[in-house]
């Protein structure tokens, strides 16, 4: 039977990077899972929401966790920072009964079901990463990467702080490495893949937003790699929307074309490149993948 | 007995600018802190290596150092839980990054002690003085705990990624002490804090990259600080000025709105002045299908939400 969890993409996955939403939903019945759609879910608040009403933010993030309760299933998230705000509130409300209790009251007050902390909340890439995952894929049988170089880029918020995920060691990830060498690629390591994209200051501190984005972007390049990969939205607006952009501003050259990790298991299985849609890219995959035989 | 190699950054400038690394193969007995370790090497092998400590107990805060990368406090560090964590019989040392290296261990710590001074850091309560002593409550107390425990180690930016980016920036160990004072209710001066820390290199340009969270070894959680003081800058109506803040608005916008983010209102929320200037950049994201419809995106059962935003208090 195919494991179902509520899903929850997130706003940039939903809008700017439908790319990302379209390939995890045709991916996901390919890997025996069924991702059942929670229409009543609002933004996590992405940590600005945390940080403006920090009580909004959890009442908020709570009522996301009990919809999925009320469907009787785990949480899926596709980003980064989705994942460390649904986490961190349950982890506020199954740590402190009495926190738990007020945030119920708000949320039995709007007419909304309240949270029992029953749930857990899980990336994509845990969940393949993981046994269970990893036999999906291996029962699949992917065609494989062709020895495609690809750079793992995690950013921060799905390794740190690691009381909160808890996944993985955030200094030596390595979910992302097993993903790409069972699929058939080959890694490119290089020291900035956990450090941060920027993107929360993009817009506010644009300058230094590429400065952090550089560090990742020309490790990945001096590794040679063909690719990045990265298991966040807002990592890749960053290092693939802006990446002209931070070209101009830090006066380098990148040419760093960037996949959300659900297009990098697609190609591996051989997924339609139409749902992938990486017309949609900023910096073209398309040669990379072309001399890769991949597209 | 336990044996590790310490390879460890050297650099002493009276002989030469050019900084270098050294290995010591130690034998040490099994429950022997990395600072412990060092201070043997300096006993026993190499007098001249330089680093500062003085308690060996985590209160003084001065013997931050990196552990193969990681940024500790050597006193708290175990050799052998390093070794096993790293799977390595060799230990790499090397001085707190984001700061100019004095003498092998040793950085500048100017910088730091100034950003720490910039904001304040102590108490400026309204009125004159009572007779008596200030009486607090311990829950009003407790806001300001994780605070409080900071030792000023600096360990928290060492790895701090905005602080890479602009060395201008306030950094998470200030800051945490800012909210220290501006979440303790006998401060008088919250909103001159709120502007104070909101600044140009202040608390908008954290970029969450959670690695004084992750490093700080008192639980002191910086970004936790840093994310309070937001709260504390909106309430107190200083959270127009910065763009930072605008962007934290324009998502209660969006969630008040329709539910989820309308990525579209961000950039003219967040630039109004300069968001017209970049239309090329704005054309390439449309013709890319990366500006969506900047109309609300409706969810179900919106009408929750409206009253969760309502009705949901928000306390200091
Ligand atoms: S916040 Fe933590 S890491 Fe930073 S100086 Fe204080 S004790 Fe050290
Ligand atoms: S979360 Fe903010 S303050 Fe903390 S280390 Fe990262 S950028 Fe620096």
């Amino acid at each position: 039977m195919a494991k179902q969890f509520a899903y929850y993409p997130g706003c940039v996955a939903e809008f700017s990077s439908k790319e990302l939403n379209a390939t995890t939903q045709a991916l996901a019945p390919m890997l025996d899972i069924e991702l059942l759609p929670m229409p009543a879910a609002t933004c996590c608040g992405a940590g600005d929401i945390a940080e403006a009403k920090p009580n909004l933010y959890l009442t908020l993030n709570v009522r996301i966790l009990s919809q999925a309760e009320e469907m009787g299933v785990d949480v899926l998230t596709i980003c980064n920072v989705c994942t460390l705000n649904l986490r961190r509130a349950n982890k506020m409300v199954k740590e402190d009964p009495r926190l738990l209790e007020k945030v119920n009251e708000e949320l039995v007050a709007a007419g909304a079901r309240p949270y029992e902390g029953t749930k857990e909340v899980t990336h994509m890439l845990w969940y393949l990463a993981g046994e269970e995952g990893m036999s999906a894929l291996e029962a699949r049988g992917p065609r494989g990467l062709n020895g495609l170089r690809v750079a793992p880029y995690y950013g921060c918020q799905l390794l740190r702080p690691s009381s909160v995920m808890g996944f993985e060691d955030p200094d030596k990830p390595q979910s992302m490495e097993r993903l790409i060498t069972a699929l058939g690629g080959e890694v490119a390591d290089y020291e900035g893949k956990s450090k941060c994209c920027g993107f929360p200051i993009l817009l506010a501190r644009e300058e230094t937003a590429f400065k952090e984005s550089h560090v990742a972007l020309a490790g990945a390049r001096d590794a040679r790699a063909d690719v990045m990969v990265t298991p966040c939205p807002l990592c890749h607006l960053a290092m693939d929307a802006y990446q002209r952009k931070a070209e101009a501003s830090n006066g380098e050259e990148y040419n760093m074309p960037v996949l959300h990790l659900p297009q990098l298991l697609g190609l591996a299985l051989g997924l339609d490149n139409d749902i992938m849609d990486f017309g949609r890219h900023m910096v073209s995959p398309e040669q990379a993948l072309a001399t890769a035989g991949l597209v | 007995m336990p044996a590790t190699t310490f390879d460890v950054f050297r650099y002493q400038p009276d002989s030469s600018d050019t900084p270098y690394r050294q290995e010591f193969a130690l034998d040490h007995s099994d429950k022997v802190t990395l600072l412990d370790a060092l201070l043997q090497i300096q006993d026993e092998q190499d007098g001249s290596i330089a680093m500062r400590y003085s308690c060996r107990s985590a209160i003084c805060g001065s013997c931050s150092c990196k552990a193969n990368g990681r940024t500790v406090l050597a006193c708290m560090a175990q050799v052998e839980e390093i070794k096993e964590a790293d799977g390595s019989d060799t230990i790499q040392v090397d001085p707190i990054g984001n700061f100019a290296p004095v003498k092998d261990l040793i950085v500048d710590l100017d910088p730091f002690w100034e950003k720490f001074r910039s904001v304040k850091p102590y108490l400026i309560p309204d009125g004159k003085a009572p007779e008596k002593e200030r009486i607090v409550s311990k829950e009003a107390m407790n806001k300001v705990y994780n605070e409080s425990k900071c030792i000023l180690c600096a360990a928290c930016y060492s790895e701090c990624n905005s602080l890479a980016a602009d060395p201008d920036f306030v950094g998470p160990a200030a800051l945490a002490w800012g909210y220290r004072f501006a979440g303790d209710e006998r401060d008088g001066q919250r909103k001159q804090r709120a502007k104070l820390y909101s600044g140009e290199h202040g608390l908008w340009d954290c970029t969450r990259c959670m690695y004084c969270n992750e490093r700080c070894p008192k639980g002191v959680e910086p970004r936790d600080a840093i994310e309070k003081l937001g709260g504390v800058a909106f309430r107190e109506g200083v959270s127009w000025g910065d763009a930072g803040a605008r962007h934290a608005r324009a998502f209660l916008v969006s969630v008040r709105t329709g539910g989820k983010l309308n990525e579209t209102l961000l950039v003219p929320f967040t630039n109004p002045v300069t968001a017209p200037l970049d239309a090329p950049f704005a054309l390439q994201m449309i013709r890319k299908g990366k500006a969506p419809s900047p109309l609300p995106h409706r969810i179900k059962k919106l009408n929750e939400v409206k009253h969760l935003m309502k009705n949901v208090k928000e306390e200091v």
